[in-house]
């Protein structure tokens, strides 16, 4: 007690431990190996319709191969995505409690504050990944199986985009993505840490989301959009015009760092009384 | 409490743990009912109690896993669970079972704790945790998967986490459940080199020879509520103290005895008989209970064994 000891181990420490937990788990792997498909099964679909026009976004796709990593991720996006989020945060502090590791760690001791910072951090590092998965192959799928206009990108409006400018575009939509994923992650680990159940997380996210979708199609509530995640979510797709309208982009993403901050916010509160 | 810290520091750094008045209520049941315990540095102290006396409940406390509905819990002398980042460092514990992921190998698993342990350097990790897993006998399954674990190697790897770096204190919760002789025996060897080291353990176990075998002190706990807690040696002596009287006149004997202000209670077994504690000397007592009209058919003294002790303790009323 006389002699100065470390209280805490290194936070980057923690970080490397919870990264490699996250990533030696069969599940995530498994799931980062289906998001790498999403775009791959888009293509062969793409190449396989052949030049007849389709509609929607997907109909963007033929013979204008750099429009699939965005179209990949927007699908991804409705569903697919929030559900490895969700996963991951339920994972994070519900699946920890269940497996009886919850104690362990507030044993050793990493401090409350810390583990949610450590629990965060996990669960950002899923939502990047799997972005970041679509993406890449997306763009390799669009070069590669759909071929592209000159390796150029032809935008909504018509006009022509250069390789630079349309990975840069790609770019900006993962960016634009994770910040969403990370709301929807805040919320999931808010829940999470208030069960020891991680199937709760995982049906409160998915029917959460489906409940803002149907709300988001009813017309006469539409006063509620503004206030829902989910209605800012066909902005990606904003990407693909010329000039590149960020009004949808910058307003979700506003939407989505209030979620943030309310589930990080219920996540600490929680956290810090929670018993192991 | 902090005027006693100042007054007589020897007292309080000489406390390994210290609960006064704890107590802990889940909705309307009172798992911990008022406790007041200290723990010596240096001590091995036993934790006994029947299932659902409190026992796990308590050890959280002190832990600081739980909050205490009221009391105060100290752990090394800081109080929990406020004080948790200077005193938990130096604990180590098995709460519970074992904890771990079933993906990863018992290595693994114990480097993920590991990165977790305030006092152990980057650098240091490897090292601890081959020493762990030599030190509990799961050096050679040290790389299959914890899904793979027998009941005994789970325990194993669980005390391997507790004993990662040099602890002053090791908490553990039933540590040879599901041990075979050879654990149990290896457990008994692990806690003497602890006690050996000059570290404070306190175990919690139903397995009443395994505490004689092992501990210095006991706590015996019942419905939420310490019953007896001291040296080992000490309760025993006392509990060794008593005196059997058979009789068949037992009432009488009783309340004789009580009027005379010892402490008598109705023997168990066939026999009809009392127990008398903190009373005269024998012939005295034999000459009280011969006046008073008791007949007396035998008196001698018992050696108790903790089973006996724990039994009267936890039975009686």
């Amino acid at each position: 007690m006389t002699t100065a000891t470390a209280t805490a181990a290194p936070l980057g420490r923690l970080l490397g431990a919870e990264l490699r937990w996250v990533l030696r788990r069969p599940r995530t792997l498994v799931m980062l190996g289906v998001f790498a498909l999403v775009p791959v099964l888009i293509s062969i679909g793409v190449a396989v319709a052949g030049s007849r026009p389709g509609a929607g976004l997907i109909g963007q796709i033929g013979g204008n191969g750099l429009v699939l990593p965005i179209a990949a991720i927007t699908l991804s996006l409705t569903l697919l995505l929030p559900l490895a989020v969700a996963m991951a945060a339920a994972d994070a502090i519900a699946g920890e409690t269940a497996s009886g590791t919850l104690r362990g760690l507030l044993i050793a001791p990493v401090g409350r504050l810390r583990l949610v910072v450590m629990k965060a951090f996990g669960v950002l590092v899923v939502a990047a990944l799997a972005t970041l998965v679509i993406a890449v192959v997306g763009v390799v799928a669009g070069l590669v199986v759909v071929g592209g206009a000159d390796g150029q990108l032809v935008t909504l409006s018509g006009t022509s985009v250069g390789l630079g400018g349309a990975l840069g575009r790609v770019a900006l939509v993962v960016v634009w993505a994770v910040v969403q994923l990370a709301a929807v992650g805040a919320i999931a680990l808010a829940i999470s840490a208030f069960t020891e159940h991680p199937l709760v997380v995982l049906a409160s996210v998915l029917g959460g989301l489906i409940v803002f979708g149907v709300l988001g199609a009813i017309p006469s509530l539409n006063w509620l959009q503004p206030y829902l995640l989910t209605s800012g979510w066909g902005a990606g797709a904003d990407a693909l015009r010329d000039p590149l309208p960020l009004g949808g982009l910058l307003e979700s993403t506003w939407r989505a760092l209030c979620y943030l901050a309310v589930g990080a916010g219920l996540t600490t509160y929680r956290m810090l009384r929670r018993d192991a | 409490m902090t005027t006693a810290l100042t007054e007589e520091p020897q007292v309080t750094t000489a406390l390994a743990a210290r609960a006064v008045g704890l107590r802990k209520v889940f909705g309307d049941t009172v798992a911990v009912d008022g406790i007041d315990l200290d723990v010596p540095a240096g001590s091995v102290l036993g934790m006994l109690g029947p299932n659902g006396s409190g026992k796990t409940t308590l050890i959280r406390m002190l832990l600081g896993l739980t909050r205490p509905t009221a009391g105060t819990a100290e752990l090394l002398g800081h109080p929990m669970p406020d004080g948790a980042a200077d005193a938990l460092p130096h604990v180590g514990a098995l709460v519970e079972g074992p904890g771990f992921h079933s993906f990863l190998s018992g290595r693994e698993n114990l480097r993920r704790v590991a990165a977790t342990e305030p006092l152990l350097a980057s650098r240091e990790i490897p090292a601890a945790v081959d020493a762990a897993l030599e030190r509990v006998g799961l050096a050679a399954a040290a790389d299959r998967r914890f899904r793979g674990y027998s009941l005994g190697m789970k325990q194993r790897l669980g005390l391997a986490s507790a004993l990662l770096i040099p602890r002053r204190l090791v908490v553990l919760d039933e540590p040879t459940n599901g041990l075979d002789p050879a654990g149990t025996r290896d457990v008994r060897g692990i806690i003497a080199e602890l006690h050996a080291a000059g570290a404070t353990v306190v175990l919690s176990s139903h397995l009443l020879a395994e505490v004689e075998a092992t501990c210095t002190h006991v706590a015996v706990l019942q419905t939420g509520s310490l019953v007896a807690t001291g040296e080992l040696s000490t309760l025993l002596d006392s509990g060794s103290g008593g005196l059997v009287v058979a009789t068949p006149d037992v009432d009488l004997a009783l309340r004789t005895l009580r009027e005379a202000g010892a402490t008598a209670y109705r023997a168990e077994g066939a026999e009809p008989a009392v127990v008398v504690r903190d009373g005269p000397p024998t012939p005295d007592v034999v000459a009280l209970l011969v006046r008073a009209g008791v007949a007396v058919h035998e008196a001698r003294r018992t050696r108790a064994n903790l089973e006996e002790l724990f039994a009267r303790l936890t039975e009686e009323t």
